[in-house]
């Protein structure tokens, strides 16, 4: 591949996550409609809240930091971006891989706690420790989950565990191969998007505490487009390791928009968890059944 | 005279010129050049790391009672003094400015500082050129007491945990002496070639025994689970740049020793050959999973301090699981990233403890519940920490990250999925806790008296930006330090890592650093320009922001560090409190019952019981026979 095609894939990659996550912050907030028996904001609204962040005349900093720290959350998605295999983009998938991408997912959180810290309130410090509590919940099936998939696969490098899926057709993704594993990580997807019922640190219509506090106008904008990036980069891993990434757009697509849908159309029923119950949720069902599939296909 | 006999008479030089001018003001800054001279001495051996010379022979050889002593230098050896040296250069120079005359005022001695900070380098020095055994074990001694001398300089804390480290060490060394002992009663010699060639038909209880003989006695230095009590605090009260020291490189003895005595001369592939009765496991799992609860515990116990020292030293302890981790594993991968991680480890660890101590240095304290807001005062060691503890933490794209990859990515084709998990557990528990670290430091509210607050000085601030460039580079082109771990590898007698300037290719998944890192800065560069397609922001001061109805004034105090995570604690909490706890109160009331046996034996108090043992078991052997 020459320098030119991949100069143009990095680019096209990100603003490709950036408009599906748009596309998927739209499908959530329709389901979550739905549910609730309202009629749910027109098409265009994820794209018009963004607009109207960025515009806002109020944009309260409260120190560079602030500043880094908003930056840190959209430009590390960026770059995880680029870390994965979409149909006919690998991107950089061959430098990095699994372990390197689940890394690179977790400097936005690291931005986002930098910047809430910047801001001095006690709120956001409270609603900080939170986030990182339910990172750490999250994470320890979520890697049980890579584990599974490059032992399986043999390789950490996504592309290859697409094309080897594909090789072996619908009875060769990882679903079939390792089905308890799949499981596991869709048990831990609504909390690696940060959503219902997980998303006590946020909790936005409860009280003000959370890392949003302190956020207005274009910090505000910024993670919104965070959110879009995080939906888009949880749905794509889920596809790329347990239903044999995409042939195409055709059939890519539908993948990861019911990768969203089907955990938010669950979660929404649910109420939220407390953080410790987040914690003793995370390390108890996923991490067992995770386990159990190791232990399978480990033999 | 070879140029290792330089070395050693240099650093031996800079003791004695530290014993004589030790009082002055300038000792820092002649200490300096003392050791920038050893690490030239230290570059012209450069042909060791690159693994373009064979072994340097020091001149000096001793012969007691028909026992050759021989000192030599090989790749590994250079690889760990090239650490040590860097980590006391820094140290020095960052301790030669405004440190030294505040330690002097507050009525500390710098020639017993600078004295034994030299001589803990000389001992080092002495011990990584080992040529046999023998060798070993007194450079082993020596590199123990010198460190008790830096440590009980500290306040009167340092010092009992000194003394603890003493009785420990004394502990460990007889284990290390005792393991000697039994391998000269059975290969007849002390020299590592000799011990090298008997390993693999030794039979396994005596090379069991050997093994824990050696495991722990050079466990105890690396603070492995369960020797690590000393560790953290007597590391953490010592004073300043002493502590960035000893935090480098000191507790990385231990791994040296058992790289050269366990992976080098009885070899893993022994170790695995050895299973531990009535269960799946070998003495290489053993040892493996006492590196990963040495990872997992340390961590969560740094989790809840709140001291910022005692935080890092916590971490310190935790961070040589991995490398204990990543040597065990011995293949290409893990032994680089197990070998690698003992230099990244040593740079921002360093580097974090200077930051410390310049907080200490400009506000007097490092109670992370009295700190908090001094970003916008003192920028320059913000950064420093903050490229510190995204190494500590082990993200991209600091150096930290490319010796725990290759650590994890050995595990996964490893096939250990449990080792992996606890590996990773470590990892999260460190972003947790640095976070609070910086968070409690440097951001939050400033409080009122630190409202003056100045940067550190410049002889502080060029130390830390030295190593935060270290850290950086070496996480963009990691290549540059696994040419040494390589070239340190081969000399181990393990498979040598195929890799590159940006790290490592394989068909089964590699890493290129050069394209991760310059993707993340392309990333943030993005994120800049989408932040600044905003409308224009305007600053604030810090109390003007919202709290819910109330009005938040410099003289409410809301910056907290104590129970920072609550949800987490809430739940793991009751683990510290009663089982570990529990454990150690079983363990303690077994010594007590042990030791009530013995004086009850010792003092016949049950003449008649002891009669009736003795008949019983006679006869039962007479029956049996």
């Amino acid at each position: 591949m020459s320098m030119t095609e991949l100069i143009i894939e990095l680019t096209l990659m990100p603003l490709v996550a950036f408009v599906l996550g748009l596309g998927m912050v739209l499908m959530m907030r329709r389901i979550a409609a739905r549910i609730q028996r309202r009629v749910g904001p027109p098409f265009l609204q994820p794209l018009y809240d963004i607009i109207k962040l960025y515009g806002k005349q109020t944009q309260i900093s409260h120190g560079l930091i602030h500043e880094i720290g908003i930056i840190m959350a959209v430009g590390g998605y960026v770059a995880a971006e680029t870390l994965l295999p979409v149909p006919g983009m690998n991107g950089l998938a061959d430098k990095g891989g699994a372990i390197t991408l689940a890394y690179v997912m977790m400097i936005p959180s690291l931005g986002l706690a930098l910047g809430v810290g910047q801001c001095a309130n006690p709120n956001g410090s409270i609603g900080i420790s939170r986030a990182l509590t339910a990172m750490l919940a999250y994470d320890i099936p979520f890697i049980l989950v890579i584990f599974g998939a490059a032992y399986v696969y043999g390789t950490t490098n996504l592309a290859d565990i697409i094309a080897l899926q594909q090789q072996q057709g619908p009875g060769g993704w990882g679903i079939m191969q390792m089905p308890l594993l799949a499981i596991a990580g869709l048990l831990t997807l609504p909390a690696m998007m940060g959503k219902h019922p997980y998303e006590i640190y946020v909790a936005p219509a409860e009280i003000a505490t959370g890392p949003m506090v302190e956020m207005g106008g274009k910090f505000m904008g910024g993670l919104f487009v965070m959110q879009c990036f995080q939906l888009y980069t949880v749905a794509v891993l889920y596809t790329t390791l347990f239903l044999g990434g995409g042939e195409n757009w055709l059939t890519f697509l539908p993948k990861i928009f019911a990768v969203v849908a089907i955990p938010m159309s669950i979660a929404y029923v649910f109420p939220r968890y407390r953080t410790e119950d987040v914690v003793r949720l995370m390390w108890k069902w996923p991490v067992l059944v995770g386990l159990m599939g190791l232990a399978v296909i480990m033999k | 005279m070879t140029s290792l006999d330089h070395l050693l008479l240099l650093s031996a030089l800079t003791v004695v010129v530290m014993l004589a001018i030790g009082n002055r003001q300038a000792v820092g800054w002649i200490a300096t050049l003392l050791y920038s001279a050893q690490g030239m001495a230290l570059l012209l051996m450069s042909d060791l790391g690159y693994g373009t010379a064979a072994a340097v022979q020091s001149g000096l050889s001793v012969q007691v009672l028909g026992h050759q002593l021989h000192w030599r230098f090989d790749a590994l050896s250079w690889f760990f003094a090239l650490i040590t040296i860097g980590a006391a250069l820094l140290s020095s120079w960052f301790s030669a400015g405004e440190w030294a005359q505040a330690y002097r005022r507050h009525g500390g001695s710098l020639r017993l500082f600078h004295t034994a900070l030299a001589l803990n380098v000389l001992s080092m020095l002495v011990l990584l050129a080992s040529g046999d055994l023998l060798s070993l074990f007194i450079g082993w001694e020596l590199v123990s007491w010198a460190s008790f001398l830096i440590m009980a300089l500290g306040s009167s804390t340092a010092t009992r945990y000194a003394m603890r480290y003493l009785t420990y060490a004394f502990a460990g060394a007889m284990a290390v002496l005792g393991g000697l002992a039994l391998v000269y009663s059975m290969v007849g010699s002390f020299q590592f070639q000799a011990l090298k060639t008997a390993a693999p038909s030794m039979d396994s209880s005596s090379l069991w025994l050997l093994f824990l003989l050696f495991a722990a006695g050079f466990g105890v230095k690396m603070a492995l689970l369960p020797f690590h009590l000393w560790q953290a605090k007597a590391y953490a009260e010592t004073p300043g740049p002493g502590a960035a020291f000893l935090g480098a490189i000191s507790s990385r003895m231990g791994l040296f020793a058992i790289a050269i005595v366990l992976v080098q001369l009885i070899g893993i592939a022994r170790l695995v050959e050895m299973p531990i009765p009535f269960s799946f496991l070998s003495a290489r799992d053993l040892l493996a999973w006492i590196a990963v609860f040495t990872i997992i515990l340390p961590t969560f116990t740094a989790l809840r301090q709140h001291d910022a020292r005692r935080l890092l030293a916590w971490h310190g302890i935790g961070q040589g699981g991995y490398m204990l981790l990543g040597i065990l594993i011995a293949d290409d991968l893990g032994s680089a990233g197990g070998l690698m991680h003992v230099f990244n480890h040593a740079t921002y660890q360093a580097m974090l403890f200077m930051t410390v101590i310049a907080v200490i240095h400009r506000t007097g304290t490092s109670d992370l519940n009295q700190l908090g807001g001094l970003v916008a005062r003192m920028p320059l060691s913000f950064v420093a920490m903050l490229i510190g503890i995204i190494g500590l933490a082990g993200l991209p794209p600091m150096n930290g990250f490319v010796s725990k990859w290759l650590v994890y990515r050995s595990l996964i084709l490893d096939g250990s999925p449990l080792l992996f998990l606890g590996a990773v557990i470590g990892t999260l528990g460190t972003i947790l806790s640095v976070y609070k670290l910086i968070h409690n430091t440097f951001l939050g509210q400033l409080r009122l008296e630190h409202e003056n607050v100045e940067e550190a000085p410049l002889s502080m601030i060029l130390p830390m930006m030295i190593l935060s460039a270290v850290v950086f580079i070496t996480g963009y082109f990691p290549g540059l330090v696994l040419d040494w771990v390589a070239t340190a590898q081969a000399a181990m007698g393990l498979p040598a890592l195929a890799h590159h300037l940006g790290g490592v290719a394989s068909d089964k998944g590699g890493l290129d650093m050069i394209w991760i890192v310059s993707i993340l800065l392309a990333g943030f560069a993005i994120g800049t320009l989408v932040f600044f397609s905003g409308n224009r922001h305007k600053r604030v001061h810090q109390l003007d922001n919202y709290a819910g109805g109330h009005f938040l004034t410099a003289e409410t105090r809301y910056q907290y560090s104590d129970n920072f995570y609550p949800g987490l604690m809430h739940l793991i909490g009751p683990w510290y409190r009663k089982s570990f706890r529990w454990l150690e109160r079983g363990f303690v009331s077994t010594v007590d019952t042990v030791s009530m046996a013995m004086q009850g034996l010792y003092r016949q108090a049950h003449p008649s019981l002891y009669l009736l043992v003795v008949v019983v078991s006679a006869l039962s052997w007479v029956v049996i026979q």
